[in-house]
């Protein structure tokens, strides 16, 4: 038992999952307390002492299920499947099981092992030559770290598929010579036909467990990755709804790094003048003491986001970044512009993500079918808005700094560094294109704390931890 | 403390708390294990109450230290009792002149003082906050942290030590030890990612929307009298609800509230006209509002056509 526990927690590490060697003992504790016997416990047990985190629980039933489980619940399906393509309830099911072992009793010298125990049903049998075999391949094949579907067939190979299906046929055709009955017949090439669909599927569960127990990420976590250096500009929408949960993340991070820098609680120091002043109704004995608390202070956040065409597929990832940052924040205000500005706070308060982004997207509370001028919004934000920045505000502007050649406005951006505690600017465009063209960036970079190109998540990580380091 | 997992399911039960054999078996391995549990998931499903009842159950005092962004040491910790020590003061002023009396300079007097500065600061003047109140009780407790997602990171790090060690050091007195380990509940709505460290401490227990069964047996308990067939048909209706794309879903206490709400409109069946009027008491956004509206619509045209029962089997199925 120890062995098994210590080596499942070594498949949750290589999977990505962050076990250390204390949660392992307690796991082993645990166990110890629910006893081996009762199975619900067993995996409660080790959830609760080795997976910690939400965003791990589900790949945690998946090895879960992989490791303890192996083949049991592909099995379990596919009988299920069976018996309602066979119009049989279970104990039908098993009566013609036993017919179906009966005929391949006198055909067992015309079949392979593997056929013979697939056939029967006999699926235990089938895991562990399928195993035996994949054994003979693994460590080669894994090493070149091949496909799900390159590895199956390797295996596939090795067992001979061909000949499982040549026996197969070669007894549906014996059992019509010797007279069986045609809806016997009919019965019985259904039954080997789902029997075989059974073993290709078996044969690519397999493949996954293999590639999985060796460490390669599971599909899902490899497109994350991916996803991660792919260019904001480049997203499909499959891509910006997948995101929903990484900009979450992202956007708690940026919240805890900016709380992080604020002083460390301070219990305010002794005041003697409102001490003293307050006490006066004592005859100037300090019955109470006066404190002086500094006001903590909550950062607050202005965003402007660019939401013109040249920058679309970055501002709805962004957008969606914003709306996790307000939800997060008491203290967000959201603006959106191309040409003129619209403040989308509200929009995002009252609706759920996709439907607030696509929204603000659409022009729900500014023209967006106009060309981009950066000057125009700055203009306008200053004239509307101005007043809302004070001397805690980080304000954050996201935008390619394209201005189709017009008036810049960069004064406004001066004012607003002045005013605000840190200007930020965030470009989707890659820096080499800066400055040329109707790129204003050139122009605007002297007025911003901090400037950085965003043209993907992994920099948009880096990006926050700089903001806020 | 428990007997088995089966004993937790019965304990909590009494006080009227419905858990799953998940929940319990964690419950379980809390209580024998002496860690504590941090409960993550949703608004609503009753971590809070999870907290509650064990204490209720076991018949412990629950000490409870609800964390909020700027919560601090001295909040959570003890504070000094200046007021009263001022009072024994003014109150021993004639001694205190005593031992003033024949000093040489104010030094002096201020040095005499300050040897007597352990009589003020004993644990008499200690005005202890929630977690030394846990510390040092002469009975085991339950120490419900509650929301502890909401506190700042430089709090978390705190409370990981108090967890770690079950001491703290106050200057003036020295370290106080914990006479009993104190069961404790710590409960996050997930608005940020706690600590790996702290996780670390922690057995995990992620509560979720309960399975219809579940929701079923908490509503009977909670709203007495609630007809059967409602029951059901608002138990099937919410897990429909909850699949949808929802800026909130719904939570317990709201399901709780709406058929309160039901019950008291004398409903015994889920109608059209009722149920809009009242989906307010269920979901707070306009816009969730109109999805769960058409929902509901859904729902009535295939309780019509007799879908109900199989709709009620494949959520069955979903959830195991
Ligand atoms: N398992 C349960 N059994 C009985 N009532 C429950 C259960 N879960 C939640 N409730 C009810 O829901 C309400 C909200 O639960 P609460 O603990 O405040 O939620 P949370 O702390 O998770 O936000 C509780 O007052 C309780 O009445
Ligand atoms: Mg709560």
């Amino acid at each position: 038992m120890n062995d098994q526990i210590v080596e499942f927690s070594n498949l949750l590490r290589r999977n990505g999952i962050r076990v250390s060697p204390s949660e392992n003992m307690e796991a082993l504790r645990a166990l110890e307390l629910v006893g081996v016997g009762d199975p619900h416990g067993f995996r409660t047990a080790l959830r609760a002492t080795l997976v910690k985190r939400f965003a791990d629980m589900r790949l945690f039933e998946e090895l879960f299920e992989l490791f303890f489980l192996g083949f049991g619940k592909a099995v379990a399906e596919s009988d299920r499947r069976l018996m309602a393509q066979l119009g049989l309830n279970p104990k039908e099911f098993q009566e013609w099981l036993e017919q179906v072992r009966s005929l391949l009793e006198h055909r067992k010298d015309h079949l392979s092992p593997i056929a013979r125990a697939l056939l029967a049903g006999d699926m235990g049998q089938v895991e562990r030559l399928l195993r035996e075999a994949a054994a003979t391949e693994d460590g080669e094949a894994v090493e070149r770290r091949v496909s799900v579907g390159v590895y199956s067939h390797r295996v596939a190979v090795a067992i001979q598929i061909d000949r499982v299906e040549q026996e197969t046929a070669d007894f549906l055709a014996w059992a019509e010579s010797r007279g069986a009955a045609p809806e016997i017949l009919e019965r019985l090439a259904r039954y080997l036909d789902e029997r075989l669909k059974a073993l290709s599927q078996l044969l690519r569960e397999l493949a996954e467990q293999e590639l999985r127990k060796s460490g390669q990420t599971p599909p899902g976590r490899e497109r994350l990755e991916y996803l991660m250096q792919k260019s904001f500009s480049y997203y499909t929408a499959e891509d910006i709804r997948r995101m929903n949960e990484v900009v979450t993340q992202l956007a708690r991070r940026f919240k805890n790094l900016l709380s992080l820098r604020r002083k460390k609680a301070d219990r305010g120091r002794f005041d003697v003048k409102d001490t003293l002043r307050k006490n006066l109704q004592y005859g100037g004995v300090p019955f109470e003491i006066q404190l002086d608390r500094r006001k903590r202070e909550k950062p607050q956040v202005i965003v402007l986001c660019d939401i013109s065409d040249s920058v679309l597929n970055a501002s709805r990832f962004m957008l969606q970044f914003v709306y996790s940052l307000q939800e997060l924040y008491s203290k967000v205000r959201s603006f959106v512009f191309v040409s003129e500005v619209g403040e989308v706070t509200q929009l995002f308060e009252e609706n759920e993500i996709q439907t607030a982004v696509e929204m603000a997207l659409k022009g729900e509370v500014i023209d967006v079918y106009c060309h981009s001028n950066f000057g125009r919004a700055f203009d306008m934000f200053y004239r509307e808005h101005f007043s809302a920045v004070t001397s805690k505000t980080t304000f954050l502007v996201i935008g390619d700094g394209r201005n189709n050649y017009n008036s810049p406005n960069d004064w406004v951006l001066k004012e607003i560094q002045q005013k605000a505690k840190q200007l930020i600017w965030l470009n989707p465009e890659s820096r080499l294109t800066w400055g040329f063209g109707d790129s204003e960036m050139a122009r605007y970079v002297p007025h911003c704390d901090f400037v950085e190109e965003c043209r993907n998540i992994e920099q948009l990580y880096k990006v926050i931890d700089r903001i806020a380091a | 403390m428990f007997r088995s997992i089966d004993d937790v399911i019965r304990r909590l039960g009494e006080q009227k708390y419905i858990c799953n054999k998940n929940v319990a078996t964690v419950v379980y391995l809390a209580c024998a294990m002496q860690k504590p549990v941090l409960v993550e998931g949703p608004a609503g499903v009753g971590k809070t109450e999870l907290g509650k009842v064990l204490a209720n159950s076991l018949g412990l005092e629950l000490i409870r230290l609800q964390c909020y962004e700027g919560l601090d040491e001295g909040k959570a910790l003890y504070e000094w009792e200046y007021a009263k020590q001022l009072l024994y003061t003014q109150i021993l002023k004639d001694k205190v002149g005593e031992i003033l009396q024949g000093s040489q300079s104010l030094k002096q007097a201020v040095d005499r003082i300050a040897k007597e500065d352990d009589v003020f600061f004993s644990e008499k003047f200690l005005l202890p906050r929630p977690l030394l109140r846990a510390l040092v009780a002469e009975k085991s407790t339950v120490l419900l942290v509650d929301e502890v997602d909401k506190s700042d990171t430089e709090f978390e790090a705190f409370l990981l030590e108090v967890l770690s060690d079950f001491q703290i050091s106050v200057p003036e007195i020295g370290t106080l030890r914990a006479k009993h380990l104190p069961l404790v509940i710590l409960t996050s709505n997930n608005s940020r990612e706690m600590s790996d460290a702290l996780k670390r401490r922690c057995l995990h227990l992620y509560l979720d929307f309960p399975e219809p069964q579940r929701e079923m047996e908490i509503i009977k308990l909670k709203v007495p009298g609630v007809g059967e067939k409602l029951v059901e048909e608002v138990a099937y209706l919410l897990q429909r609800l909850r699949k949808l794309d929802l800026k909130k879903k719904p939570s317990i206490s709201e399901t709780l509230d709406w058929v309160k709400a039901l019950t008291l409109l004398n409903m015994k069946r889920l109608d059209d006209q009722l149920v809009q009027e009242t989906l307010s008491t269920l979901m707070k956004y306009e816009g969730d509002i109109r999805k769960a509206e058409e929902e509901l619509k859904r729902y009535l045209a295939d309780r019509k056509t007799k879908l109900h029962a199989a709709a009620v089997e494949s959520d069955k199925d979903l959830l195991h």
